[in-house]
């Protein structure tokens, strides 16, 4: 099954718009939506979400973004209490995946209201990417600007599942490094089975590619 | 041009190479092949058609700027439909657009075909086999090579754009001193305005490949502002080359030669007027080449525009996943460009030229009705979207380019409706089996939850 998410990011600060990016380039949706002109202005410049202009918090902006037909919500503005206003409206809008950025320490009682929380002390966008998506693909590292590392299981109707990486080519801009066992470097006779993880080193331009012929 | 999924990364195609992609599936059809049976139907009036039908195209041209720079996707049409419409609508969409791009196939193939002949002839060669022989041909050598191998890089299909162009501007500048006004009249041949009507419907077809620009947005640098230029650029460019180009041809050959030579009437008419050139032989020779060449290079880049939307159409779940997928050795969305091949073979080999010119431009006018709804319904749907570019006049354009693109579909004929009809309801069967072997409607909404993970907390100590 293509795994092609349709995500809100509410806030497009920095956080915002590199979850924006990295989601992009794996291939899902994004609705950004950011009151500030100015911001929503750099961020249209990327090009790699359509982007609301407005307030999260209010439920007529927010409902811009069609929460009913959206797999998550990631709200990472740096307000805390936005982003849980947004998360719960979301909710009641519509079944969706919601992520919120917090400022300090987690608040214990979250998990019980939302899916995932990312403590801003460690965030980092890619926290938020992998908190969206959920199993099957996790960020690792990134590396320097343009090269991620992840970890990625093998799905079970995949393109390359149950081939050697002989038999598959990966574009160019991306490397199987090892598996995530850490047992053995790839080679040609390595097998992609599924169901196995392996670490990649992706560039964000093939990323997308390499998450078809991987996951399907 | 470069597929969903590029093997090397993403090139960055200019102002100058978005508009060519444009350009270069519009120039190509519309003038070699389909002048001749525009002018069969509406007499010298043919002129009158194809500016009519720029007009017409300039509206749809419109909404499809202002949704290509809000909305971020390659995909085409077809992806804009699918952001503001429910799954079904959006099925509809993309079911005809695929449709589109292989009727538009199978007639480029086609029209290779007659003037690759025309091509032997002029040297005195007659080539073996017949039109449907080459057509064939020709769609099985590009379909493998584009499924074996990404496709050649923007800039060279600028290069083959840029030499089309000149080719036709050198056809007109001979022309033009041999044009005789006696040829224009009477006007309306067959003395009704109404007869430009059917023609204008037939020729559609060539004005549709800003459609092309709207599939390859995410590799145009700096998107939101150069991908409404490039639309707008490549249909004015695309008008005034094919005006120039139907004004030469009618008042060279006039309209009951041009009519009796079909899909080789610019090759016909060069024959007439143009000096012998070193090298390339007789103008006439010169352009049967262009023909063969701007044929080709159209049909190269239907191929990659029906493959891309059964490549997104499987991704989004609204067709069989496995056409959504990358070929695990080639990088290219395999089984689409396969799957797409077939149904232009078939096209070629049993549907009549002119009832395949009549599809394509049905489902061209049936899809562009629903991308300028598209804009309306978005427009109210999300008032604070940002749009970089927005249609003027908002919403009578939208409006008038909805109401155009009906009234030209109902004056295409009974029989292409027939046909329409059928193949929607092949798409219908289509789309209820998926459904419910899937136990839920269509797309990504309920089909495809994202694998929940247990609620937790994320204090990442790794970083």
């Amino acid at each position: 099954m293509p795994e092609s998410l349709r995500v809100i990011v509410a806030g497009g600060g920095t956080v915002g718009l590199r979850t924006a990016e990295l989601l992009d380039e794996r291939g899902h949706n994004v609705v950004l939506i950011e009151s500030d002109p100015d911001q929503s202005e750099r961020v249209a410049a990327e090009y790699v979400a359509s982007i609301i202009e407005g307030d999260a918090a209010r439920p007529a902006v927010l409902r811009q973004a069609q929460p009913d037909r959206c797999d998550a919500i990631a709200a990472l503005t740096d307000d805390e209490a936005t982003n849980f206003a947004v998360c719960m409206a979301a909710q009641r809008m519509a079944d969706i995946r919601t992520v919120m950025r917090i400022a300090g320490d987690p608040d214990e009682l979250y998990p019980e209201y939302v899916d995932g929380v990312v403590s801003e002390a460690t965030l980092t966008a890619r926290v938020a990417v992998n908190e969206v998506v959920g199993g099957g693909v996790r960020s690792i590292e990134e590396v320097g600007g343009k090269v991620e590392l992840l970890e990625v299981e093998i799905a079970e109707d995949a393109p390359a599942a149950g081939k050697t990486l002989a038999e598959v080519r990966l574009p160019r801009g991306s490397l199987i490094v090892v598996d995530a066992a850490g047992e053995r470097i790839g080679g040609p006779e390595t097998e992609l089975t599924p169901g196995k993880r392996f670490l990649v080193a992706v560039e964000g331009a093939v990323a997308d590619e390499v998450m078809n012929l991987l996951r399907g | 041009m470069s597929h969903a999924g590029e093997r090397a990364p993403a090139p960055t195609l200019t102002l100058l190479d978005a508009t060519m992609v444009g350009i270069g599936a519009m120039i190509g059809a519309g003038i070699f092949v389909l002048t001749g049976l525009a002018v069969e139907t509406a007499g010298p009036a043919a002129i009158l058609v194809f500016a009519l039908n720029g007009g017409v195209t300039t509206f749809t041209a419109l909404s499809y700027a202002e949704l290509a720079s809000s909305i971020p996707r390659n995909g085409g049409g077809y992806a804009y439909v699918r952001e503001v419409f429910s799954a079904p609508v959006a099925f509809v969409m993309g079911w005809t657009r695929w449709f589109t791009y292989m009727i538009a196939g199978a007639l480029y193939a086609l029209g290779f075909a007659s003037n690759f002949i025309e091509f032997g002839h002029i040297f005195g060669v007659a080539l073996p086999g017949g039109v449907l022989f080459w057509a064939a041909s020709v769609v099985l050598v590009f379909v493998t090579l584009n499924a074996v191998s990404t496709a050649a890089s923007g800039s060279a299909e600028t290069v083959i754009t840029l030499v089309k162009i000149v080719i036709l501007l050198v056809f007109v500048a001979f022309g033009l001193q041999f044009v005789d006004l006696g040829r224009f009249s009477p006007f309306f041949e067959r003395g009704n305005p109404l007869t430009m009507l059917p023609a204008m419907g037939l020729t559609f077809i060539a004005f549709q490949g800003y459609d092309l620009i709207a599939t390859v947005t995410e590799e145009v640098e700096d998107p939101e502002r150069n991908i409404p230029r490039a639309i707008l650029l490549s249909v004015a460019t695309t008008v005034v080359v094919y005006l120039l180009v139907v004004f030469v041809a009618l008042g060279t050959l006039g309209p009951d030669g041009l009519a009796g030579a079909g899909e080789t009437a610019i090759a016909q008419a060069a024959e007439g007027f143009m000096p012998v050139f070193p090298l390339v032989g007789t103008g006439a020779a010169l352009i049967a080449f262009g023909a063969v060449f701007s044929t080709i290079s159209a049909l190269n880049a239907v191929i990659i525009g029906s493959s891309r939307v059964a490549f997104a159409m499987g991704r989004e779940a609204q067709l069989p996943a496995s056409l959504g997928r990358l070929h695990h050795r080639f990088g290219t969305p395999f089984v689409a460009i396969v799957a797409s091949a077939a149904v232009m073979l078939v096209a070629v080999a049993v549907v009549p030229i002119r009832v395949v010119g009549n599809l394509a431009s049905l489902f061209s006018l049936l899809g562009f009705s629903i991308v300028n709804l598209s804009v309306i319904r978005l427009r109210r749907q999300q008032p604070d979207l940002r749009r970089p570019f927005e249609v003027p006049f908002y919403p009578v354009t939208p409006i008038l380019g909805i109401v155009l693109n009906l009234l030209l579909g109902a004056f295409i004929d009974l029989t292409t409706w027939a046909l329409a009809v059928g193949w929607l309801v092949v798409g219908g069967a289509i789309y209820v089996l998926l459904s419910r072997r899937r136990g839920g409607p269509a797309g990504p909404t309920g089909a495809l939850k994202p694998e929940i993970s247990e609620p937790e907390v994320t204090v990442p100590t790794e970083d």
